[in-house]
């Protein structure tokens, strides 16, 4: 046999092996597609872009080869996977006006403040098939009234959740401030010493209210009632709201925190500041803790720490939860499964671990190693605190006129009591019109 | 002319509806058919979630009548009209330029003009994120450090309400220069170069000649500019909505962003129905404005 020949029949041999054998992870995920185009069955998945199509290449590989072993175990199932922008609140409005309309995806990730939204429209299909009691039992309490309904149907999966939490550079800020007045006490003395005191989200954005929300509820604030309507400048409520405003008013005003958190809108603003070294303290996400442990050298990490946020008082503490969820919007139970498959199997377990995300479920954190560092214990112990944004179709509009009264009053424009006055009169308006 | 030529013209001329038949019904299809669903929902009563039950003035009613639209109009009036003054500058500007340097054989006006047009492919959104990296008010932001630099600022970009205003208004100009210049370069290239050389032998200067000759020659196209910039200036919200979200409090929320942020925070469709009305109405008002100056100006 000459040599061409060999090399002729070495490659129809290898040619007709990788034909019979199983696509790998690149062949059965497209920027489009998982699985096998001729599969019988599709199911249509609108999803975010932090995972499977993150521009972290660690994150993407993972999720690639959790779903490539997902629709391996599927040979007759296809996903056709849909790309969510960063328009949040545009995306989900339009999910749930496609659902409505007949025209929306299978299966889609609901972010956890707009779940009632999806709730009270009645589009999300039960997924009771894939999740057991204990499962569901084991959700931390926020999260199970959050995606059950009154008959206990599964009506989404939250499969991560969050928080706010103080982070701060020990070498300027040794002890964790407990307090509001320990914060600013603590953040002066940075600037004094020529740093950024606090930094947080204080422009036009979600993050902004999110994050303020937490010295609001920390006193017991309420945003609305049981039944939706707005009530946070009524009453006790007025009052409270107004101190918490007072405070972050007093921290740019003092100095403690610079000008420009009014125009801050995006938490990457504050590992930037972290790695340039010009903050002393900033409030952000607890994922935020895994980026500065690879984004700062590991001398510059050593120094920040993370605490929970402050209160008036060190009794009076809360912070903001959020998350994602997954949910089934097709009457198709075999689609309903296989969503709710895609968050059991993919998402809450292994996809959480890979990312170190926070799983909803207290078995997950024994279950896996990622979760072993101290600041889990931390966020563990913060979670005891945490309130998730109310599940009112008017929440959307409330956080809106929460943005605008912060910006106002945090750049001069307005006082308090007139801004606050102002944002009721623009809600009040909004829920009347719903 | 022979009897064949004189028939089509009559045709033609008398009965012009089948020529104009299929360019009448793409316009009715896209273009007249979603304004008249924008006015149904205007009367209406609809959400983002819930289709029209009955029809009424109320949305009308509650949206002219909010304490917010004067401001939102305000911010609007002086966002669109700082935009349109300096878009028309800009563009004339750099326009006059490239043909004086062409004029001259200088090199690199292509690569100028090019660089100028590069600007105007970005979307928006990448305008707005691009300036909002430049703006950005940390010790380590980009126009604060050059400021520092040479001793100056830092300046309040986009925390203090004026600033963030002119820092909108720059972001757009800087987008929309290239086709100001366009328009510009094109009808400055149209006018004779016989009465620059007049205006030369009768002694004129530069100023001279660019007030006396270029801009009353280039009257209709500063016109029709000013009308296409200023709609597209007023229909401007990706760049803002990524540069300051309309912030800090509503200092940069102009009346499309208003309009977005009603459907999208409100779900109140027959509210931003109301509000696209309104855009309309100063769009089609400020157009009818300048035609009408055109049309006054020149009998």
């Amino acid at each position: 046999m000459s040599r061409l020949t060999l090399a002729a029949t070495l490659a129809i041999t290898v040619s007709a092996a990788a034909l019979s054998m199983p696509a790998s992870a690149q062949d059965l995920v497209t920027r489009t597609l998982v699985g096998l185009p001729d599969a019988p069955n599709t199911l249509t998945f609108r999803l975010t872009a932090f995972d499977l199509y993150s521009s972290d290449d660690a994150t993407r590989e993972g999720f690639e080869a959790l779903f490539t072993d997902f629709i391996l175990a599927r040979p007759d199932w296809k996903i056709e996977t849909q790309l969510q922008t960063a328009s949040i609140g545009q995306e989900q409005a339009r999910i749930l006006q496609q659902t409505l309309a007949g025209r929306g995806p299978d299966c889609a990730m609901i972010d956890s403040s707009q779940l009632a939204l999806f709730k009270e429209n009645g589009v999300l299909q039960p997924m009771n098939a894939v999740f057991s009691d204990e499962e569901v039992a084991d959700l931390f309490p926020y999260v199970r009234d959050a995606v059950t309904n009154e008959d206990g149907d599964v009506l989404a999966w939250w499969w991560f959740t969050d928080l706010r939490v103080l982070y701060r550079d020990t070498s300027v800020v040794p002890d964790a401030p407990e307090t509001w007045e320990e914060l600013k006490a603590a953040a002066l003395t940075a600037a004094d010493a020529g740093k950024e005191g606090i930094l947080f989200n204080g422009g036009r954005w979600e993050g902004t209210a999110f994050d303020w929300l937490a010295n609001f509820w920390a006193q017991g604030g309420r945003l609305v009632e049981d039944e939706g309507v707005p009530v946070f400048a009524e009453g006790e409520n007025r009052e409270k709201f107004l101190a918490a405003v007072a405070y972050v008013q007093d921290l740019v005003e003092s100095g403690a925190a610079p000008q420009r958190v009014s125009s801050i809108v995006n938490y990457d603003a504050f590992n930037a500041a972290a790695a340039a070294g010009t903050a002393a303290m900033f409030i952000g996400g607890n994922w935020q803790y895994g980026q500065l442990r690879n984004t700062l050298p590991e001398e510059d990490f050593a120094n920040w720490a993370v605490s929970e946020l402050p209160g008036p008082t060190a009794d009076q503490r809360a912070t903001g939860t959020g998350g994602w969820t997954i949910a089934s919007l097709s009457d198709d139970p075999e689609k309903a499964a296989i969503c709710g498959e895609i968050a059991k199997e993919i998402y809450a377990g292994p996809g959480n671990a890979l990312q170190g995300l926070l799983p909803t479920s207290a078995a997950l954190y024994e279950q896996y190693d990622a979760y072993e560092g101290p600041e889990f214990e931390l966020f563990a112990e913060a979670l005891q605190n945490g309130v998730s944004r109310p599940g009112a179709a008017i929440y959307p509009e409330i956080s809106n006129q929460i943005q605008i009264l912060l910006g106002d009053v945090l750049s001069g424009s307005s006082t308090p009591e007139a801004a606050l006055d102002a944002a009721a009169e623009a809600v009040q308006g909004a829920f009347e019109r719903l | 002319m022979t009897g064949f030529q004189k028939k089509t013209k009559r045709f033609g001329s008398r009965d012009p509806l089948p020529w104009l038949a299929p360019a009448l019904l793409v316009l009715a299809a896209f273009y007249a058919v979603p304004v008249l669903d924008v006015v149904r929902l205007a009367f209406s009563d609809a959400t983002l979630f819930r289709p029209p039950s009955s029809y009424s003035l109320n949305s009308f009613v509650d949206v002219l009548t909010s304490s917010v639209l004067p401001d939102v109009l305000i911010t609007t009036l002086v966002f669109t009209g700082l935009s349109v003054i300096a878009l028309q500058c800009v563009g004339l500007t750099i326009a006059l330029l490239l043909v004086r340097g062409e004029r001259r054989h200088l090199p690199g006006m292509a690569s100028f003009r090019t660089l100028v047009l590069a600007a105007w492919v970005v979307p928006g959104i990448a305008n707005g994120l691009i300036w909002q990296m430049l703006f950005d008010e940390a010790p380590y932001g980009t126009l604060n450090s050059l400021l520092g630099s040479v001793g100056l600022g830092p300046i309040a970009w986009l925390s203090d309400p004026t600033m963030a205003m002119l820092s909108a208004v720059i972001a757009n100009v800087w987008q929309g220069t290239a086709f100001s210049m366009i328009v510009f370069y094109a009808a400055r290239k149209g006018v004779d170069e016989a009465l620059y050389e007049v205006a030369s032998v009768d002694g004129a200067n530069g100023w001279d000649k660019f007030w006396a000759i270029t801009v009353p020659q280039l009257r209709l196209a500063i016109a029709a500019n000013s009308i296409l910039v200023a709609v597209q200036t007023l229909n401007t919200f990706d760049s803002i909505l990524a540069l300051t979200g309309g912030g800090p409090g509503r200092a940069t929320e102009v009346l499309a962003l208003f309009t977005f942020n009603t459907v999208f925070y409100n779900l109140d469709l027959s509210g931003g129905s109301v509000l696209a009305l309104v855009l309309f109405a100063l769009g089609l008002g400020f157009a009818t404005l300048v035609f009408g100056w055109l049309r006054r100006d020149s009998t």
